[in-house]
């Protein structure tokens, strides 16, 4: 993560944010900021909410109550199935997310095979996204989400699925995306080696709210409750209690 | 050992099925209609993608000309049997090219292809379009800020309109082939007097609402099959639904919308 400037604005704010689908309570009150340069870490049990705070930032869904400022319109989302169009080649992936720019043929070649470069797959412009393999569309999936220079990156899952070594390099790539970049990134996940990695801070999630706050290194050592447990992943402590009981 | 959650033994209650399924079918209509709207209005400024329309094009007509034939050519063929039958036993086999195609141009052609269209596109474009809601790659051209109707919908649309009305003059022609081979074959009428009485007949205004029909039935096959696709979601198993349930309504509306169209232009009066 790079210094924060005195009286820096974050890219990115989330105020008091409430959602609901039916009866169910997802979030309930979430609130916090993300800075340009920085990789928050969304961390938490299935069902907590993560990836509804993911949805509601991009605008694919609107709060029941709350505000989200963005001082950025550029967003960049990497799905947890990468959701690269089957029917289009990786070139025409990329070039859908140009369209608006009305680039010309030449410019808009040049701006994929940099993306693809930047993720390692140049000449791969032509195949199809069925063609590639799991850590390859990944990769594909991460150079549409930053064909545009998104300043607010938003990552889904990114290595669930994956094997170590090709987490460990979409992770790699995550860190070098944020540093060349400088984007306000937020990385929803499961996976200990993606938050100890790749996250400058991370948040705890559970039942629709944060609740622990603090670095990685903090939270591998944290005597929390619900990091502790979260942390060690033990059957022990406030999450998930009595979820296998009756 | 797995406890499954006891199941519901009452039985469902009817006038509440009922009530629901007026509901889920009101709820379709008003999906169709927007979606219908916000296409033409995307069509109307020339917003078409002409790359992906040709595709389009290939996939809805012309891998639909071999399976449209062959159903037209049987069709025209038992309808003439039929036909020839009773007319020679009246003595009016002169007039069996005129009965054969006015059945064709009116009712046989445009129904024929709308049925097998909406059976072979409807269902694969509603399973194409769920699979993409459900995959979330609808909500990445979302994030991408590229429109899913302009994107998908429109070139469905603008394809079909050009291939579903060309697929029912061809199985109109395609059963006109099959009825001079009765006639012939059946009746000995000779081709020359089979399309003299096709002459006699049929009039121009047959012909607009033949085009009519396939327009309507192009509209409702892509409407219905794209609306029912952009507002599912779920799992493997919703695929199945949608794609069912395309079908049964795009079947229903056509045959519905075929009535309307002929009582309106054929109504004796």
């Amino acid at each position: 993560m790079s210094p924060r400037k005195p009286n820096e604005q974050p890219v990115l704010e989330l105020k008091n944010i409430h959602k609901s689908f039916g009866d169910r309570q997802i979030l309930k009150g979430v609130s916090f900021n993300v800075y340009a340069g920085e990789m928050l870490g969304l961390i938490g049990p299935s069902g907590c909410g993560k990836s509804t705070i993911l949805k509601i930032i991009c605008g694919l869904l609107e709060p029941d109550e709350g505000e989200v400022i963005k001082r950025s319109d550029e967003i960049g989302l990497v799905f947890q199935g990468s959701a690269l169009l089957n029917s289009l080649t990786v070139r025409e992936n990329l070039a859908i997310a140009l369209q608006r720019r009305k680039l010309g043929k030449g410019e808009e070649n040049r701006i994929i095979s940099e993306r693809l470069k930047m993720v390692g797959l140049e000449g791969y412009e032509d195949y199809s996204p069925t063609k590639l393999s799991g850590g390859q569309q990944k990769r594909t999936s991460f150079a549409r989400a930053i064909v545009n220079d998104p300043k607010i990156i938003l990552y889904d899952e990114p290595t669930t699925g994956l094997d170590p070594v090709m987490s460990t390099i979409i992770e790699d790539y995550m860190i070098e995306l944020e540093e060349k970049l400088q984007a306000a990134c937020i990385v929803v996940t499961h996976q200990y080696s993606t938050w100890t990695r790749a996250a400058d801070r991370i948040l705890l999630m559970h039942a629709g709210k944060i609740v622990w706050e603090g670095t990685p290194e903090e939270g591998i050592n944290s005597e929390d409750q619900y990091m502790k447990q979260f942390a060690h992943a033990t059957r022990e402590g406030p999450m998930l209690a009595g979820a296998f009981e009756g | 050992m797995t406890t499954s959650a006891p199941r519901d033994k009452r039985l469902p209650n009817p006038y509440r099925m009922v009530e629901d399924q007026f509901a889920i079918g009101v709820q379709l209509l008003g999906q169709v209609l927007i979606l219908w709207f916000q296409t033409l209005s995307y069509m109307v400024r020339g917003q078409i993608d002409l790359k992906e329309t040709v595709r389009q094009a290939y996939m809805i007509g012309v891998l639909s000309f071999v399976v449209v034939g062959i159903t037209a050519l049987f069709t025209g063929f038992a309808m003439s049997l039929q036909i020839s039958r009773e007319l020679v036993q009246f003595g009016a086999d002169t007039a069996i090219g005129g009965v054969v195609s006015l059945a064709l141009v009116r009712e046989i052609g445009p129904i024929t292809a709308g049925v097998i269209v909406a059976g072979r596109v409807g269902s694969s474009v509603a399973a194409e379009l769920t699979t993409m809601m459900i995959t979330e790659q609808i909500d990445a051209l979302k994030v991408m800020r590229v429109d899913p109707v302009k994107f998908l919908v429109v070139p469905r649309y603008t394809a079909a309109l050009v291939m579903i009305p060309t697929l029912s003059v061809y199985a109109m022609f395609i059963g006109l082939i099959a009825g001079i081979v009765i006639a012939q074959g059946a009746a000995n009428v000779p081709p020359d007097t089979f399309m003299d009485s096709v002459k006699q007949t049929i009039l121009d205004r047959d012909f607009s609402v033949h085009f009519l029909k396939s327009i309507i039935n192009a509209t409702l096959i892509i409407m219905f099959s794209c609306a029912i696709g952009l507002h599912t979601r779920g799992g493997a198993e919703d695929v199945g639904i949608a794609t069912t349930r395309t079908i049964v309504w795009t079947m229903i509306s056509i045959f519905i919308l075929n009535f309307v169209v002929t009582s309106l232009t054929y109504a004796p009066r």
